[in-house]
């Protein structure tokens, strides 16, 4: 008889290979079986189309109805695919050890019990090795070769080299990500905080902090349409004057609070250098909530007897918040701190959404995207300047990471694990 | 007594900084092209001073000496909603006039004309009153060309669903980005959750080599930028597509019509990518929170000879369902909202854009058609914000799982 360690290892790569085979050819396999499924829904849309004589082109009202049928099959087959993962995995692995260790209902208990935690964590550890780890190795090396293959640095060039393409944005890109990383986490905090405070004390705090915490529900780019409105120009050409009035036709709520200067059409997130603020607002008013939400638990959770000692020592409400309360949940408002940095660094839908070419209202994550579609005419090696952006970006995030990796290593000892 | 007035002010102006914006979007979306376009929202409630053109009279009528009619029906001779209404406040009148200081030669003259004066329109007189009724009178009997005139209207408040009908209805970009949202969205929800919860279980509840150090290598890629990974994952989906691309013209005639190419921007490579990046979250929140649960009962089953499959699928999936619950609505929001992913990853086809995209260029494409875009963004945001207020509580929770130690 072999070995357990044998009878583990080739149980565990026959099931690798059974899996790694069976998984893509169903998957392909349903996909094809089931294509006519979109027929048969452009044929139900075509049946609704005449009995509710609906108005638009019969065409896409097919075109649309076999996509929401491609839609449903790809469902039921990506749900199925990774129960069926899941189903076949313990059914080999069970019937594998049978065959492999006889009548000995001990060792057969053994090589399941060995594979099994494989089986659960594999498909999560598989899909973050190629899909996160490898590919940020990968950048990382790819930043540091030029299009040839050869190891260079010329990549990282525009960090110190006046000539080098991406020297002036770099550097707007990192005055701007320092202005939104000071920023952003600190009103959100500062806001959340008094946020937190007022409404737990009002009795209708809680109508006020859902309707503080609702912008967390929607798209950047949606909260970026939503703030065209306040932050947008005049709506159409500034009118001749007639009669000596000049018809006002601002749109922005904003704007017209403010005047109409500087320039009339200029909306105020793309004036320059200003404009970042307003462009932070936006991110502001996502983010409030989530500040506020958690913190108004935490104080929730502030021993009552700190409170009731401090009162007895006629401690006032200012003194209470920042002597007592502050200083306990101090620590969630470093958990806080941490995650908004991360959310910062990593911010791109508003400032794509709302001034894309603007080199003033650069950071990282946009300069990425720059980078891709505007320095390819005339550069090969376009991909390497991607990755360089991408490594510094993440360089930037690495603080918080180690930061995060020893909370959560403390958390686990903590709960004894 | 002061301070807690204070708080109320203070709280109330927060509130009404939050809200505002909401408002803004949902009064220009219901508003006309010319409304949104030339007055702020603010102006949408009260009778507003707009401009408006109006023609006559039809062309090709009958001769005439004296045109009666009435502004406010020309104006709205057209319009099927928006009707509008209010009093006329003045006419612009734009016309050659002799020139006072150049005799025999004229100026151009603009200037605004209030009700009740005369003013000279191709050689008749016209006059109107507020309530926009007009006559129109020639020396002889004529039939002049019908004349466009610029009116200026104090306008009644008015409201319409015209540009979410014409934006769900006649513009089949939205229509398409709502359901590539919901194509996206729900697979790469559903997968994560059933991968994430398995090796949570055995993250929490099973013994291997590695299992601790393995978990906190899995967590802290919680904060990789998913920018780090982008290019080398693009070139493994375009990699994959050109074998698939080869297989295809191999094993089948597609050589014919030239159908080889497969893509390699997907819904498929957006399912999947989405799954990898919401994996450390997912494993974090649900082993965390199956950590907990009471030991003797899993101990218990083992006993009665369950095995690990059955004992998840039977305890740990009812008894985690808060868990999962908060993590599928995080996983839900934040596909739906994902621009950055789907731009990178995800299908360059027009018809098979997500909303973010899809909103992303409209803020281009209707500059000029703002209700459009803001009823466009509403539509948007539907779907996120029901499933978000009424699943809110478990929201909370798992945000307060991610970041309150015992929250």
């Amino acid at each position: 008889m072999s070995s357990m360690r044998t009878v583990i290892a080739s149980n565990g790569l026959a099931i690798a290979l059974t899996v790694i085979v069976i998984l893509p050819v169903t998957g392909i396999l349903a996909f094809a079986i089931s294509a006519p499924l979109d027929a048969l829904m452009a044929n139900f849309g075509t049946w609704l189309h005449q009995v509710g004589q609906w108005s638009l082109p019969l065409v896409d009202t097919e075109e649309r109805f076999a996509k929401i049928g491609f839609a449903l099959r790809s469902i039921v087959i990506a749900v199925g695919l990774s129960f069926l993962y899941f189903g076949i995995t313990n059914w080999l692995n069970a019937g594998l050890a049978r065959v492999r260790t006889g009548s000995d209902v001990g060792r057969r208990a053994a090589v399941v019990e060995a594979i099994q935690p494989w089986v659960f964590v594999g498909p999560a550890l598989v899909l973050l090795l190629l899909f996160l780890l490898i590919p940020a190795v990968s950048t990382v090396s790819l930043s540091l070769q030029n299009s040839d293959g050869a190891a260079t640095l010329s990549n990282y060039a525009f960090l110190w080299d006046r000539s080098a393409l991406g020297y002036e944005q770099i550097r707007y890109a990192l005055r701007n990500s320092i202005m939104w990383l000071v920023l952003v986490p600190t009103v959100c905090i500062s806001l959340g905080l008094l946020i937190a405070v007022l409404a737990d004390s009002t009795r209708w705090g809680i109508v006020a902090k859902t309707l503080i915490f609702v912008p967390m529900a929607i798209s950047f780019v949606g909260a970026a349409v939503i703030w065209r409105n306040i932050f947008a120009g005049g709506g159409i050409e500034a009118q001749q004057t007639i009669n000596g009035v000049t018809p006002s036709y601002q749109i922005g709520l904003l704007k017209n609070l403010l005047g109409h200067s500087p320039s009339y059409n200029e909306p105020l997130y793309a004036i320059e250098f200003w404009g970042n603020f307003f462009l932070m607002w936006i991110l502001v008013w996502v983010q409030t909530g989530f500040a506020m939400i958690i913190f108004s638990a935490a104080l929730r959770g502030v021993p009552e007897d700190t409170i009731e000692a401090a009162k007895i020592d006629g401690a006032n409400p200012i003194q209470m918040f920042f002597r007592i309360k502050l200083p306990q949940i101090f620590s969630t408002v470093v958990v806080v701190w941490t995650t908004l940095v991360i959310l910062v660094l990593k911010m791109f839908d508003i400032p794509y959404a709302l001034s894309s070419n603007d080199d003033d209202k650069l950071l990282l994550a946009t300069m990425m995207e720059n980078a891709r579609n505007n320095w390819s005419v005339g550069n090969d090696n376009v991909e390497n300047l991607f990755a360089s952006i991408a490594v510094l970006l993440m360089a930037t995030v690495v603080p918080n990471m180690i930061f995060n990796a020893r909370r959560i290593r403390r958390e686990q000892k903590e709960m004894g694990h | 007594m002061l301070t807690r007035s204070l708080k109320h002010i203070t709280l109330a102006l927060i509130v009404f900084i939050w809200v505002v914006p909401f408002i803004a979007l949902l009064t220009t979306s219901m508003r006309s092209e010319v409304a949104s376009k030339t007055s702020g929202f603010w102006q949408a409630y009260t009778p507003t001073e707009l401009g408006h053109r109006f023609g006559t009279h039809d062309k090709g009528g009958d001769a005439f000496m004296v045109l009666e009619g009435n502004i406010l029906e020309r104006l709205n001779k057209d319009r099927e909603s928006y009707k509008l209404s209010g009093s006329i406040t003045s006419i612009l009148f734009k016309g050659r006039v002799p020139d006072p200081e150049n005799p025999g030669k004229t100026i151009l003259l603009r200037r605004l004309v209030p009700p009740g004066e005369v003013m000279d329109v191709r050689g008749g007189e016209f006059i109107f009153d507020e309530a926009g009724d007009f006559t129109w009178t020639f020396p002889e009997v004529t039939a002049p060309k019908p004349k466009n005139l610029d009116v200026f209207l104090n306008q009644d408040p008015v409201f319409g669903a015209d540009a979410f009908v014409e934006v769900l209805f006649e513009n089949k970009n939205v229509t398409n980005a709502l359901i590539s949202s919901f194509i996206v969205t729900i697979p790469a929800t559903i997968i994560p959750i059933t991968i994430a919860a398995f090796a949570a279980y055995a993250f929490a509840w099973m013994r291997f080599p590695g299992r601790d150090w393995l978990f906190v290598v899995v967590v802290s890629l919680m904060v990789v930028p998913t920018q780090l990974a982008f290019l080398p994952v693009l070139q493994g989906f375009s990699g994959i597509a050109s074998w698939a691309t080869q297989l295809n013209s191999w094993m089948t005639d597609c050589e014919l019509d030239g159908t080889c190419q497969v893509a390699s921007k997907t819904f498929a490579s957006l399912w999947i990518t989405h799954t990898a990046f919401g994996l450390p979250l997912a494993i974090y929140l649900l082993r965390n929170y199956i950590v907990g649960l009471p030991r003797e009962l899993l101990e218990s089953a083992r006993i009665d000879g369950a095995n690990h499959l059955q004992i998840f699928t039977k305890l740990i999936v009812p008894l985690s369902v808060p868990a999962l619950a908060s993590f599928s609505i995080f996983q839900f929001l934040w596909v739906w909202n994902d621009l950055i992913v789907a731009l990178y990853i995800g299908p360059a086809d027009a018809s098979d854009l997500v909303f973010p995209i899809r909103l992303q260029k409209q803020l281009g494409t209707f500059q000029d058609q703002l209700h459009l875009l803001n009823a466009s963004a509403v539509i948007s945001m539907i779907v996120p914000v029901i499933v978000f207020l009424s699943m809110q509580r478990y929201f909370i929770r798992g945000l307060l799982a991610g970041s309150v130690k015992g929250g």
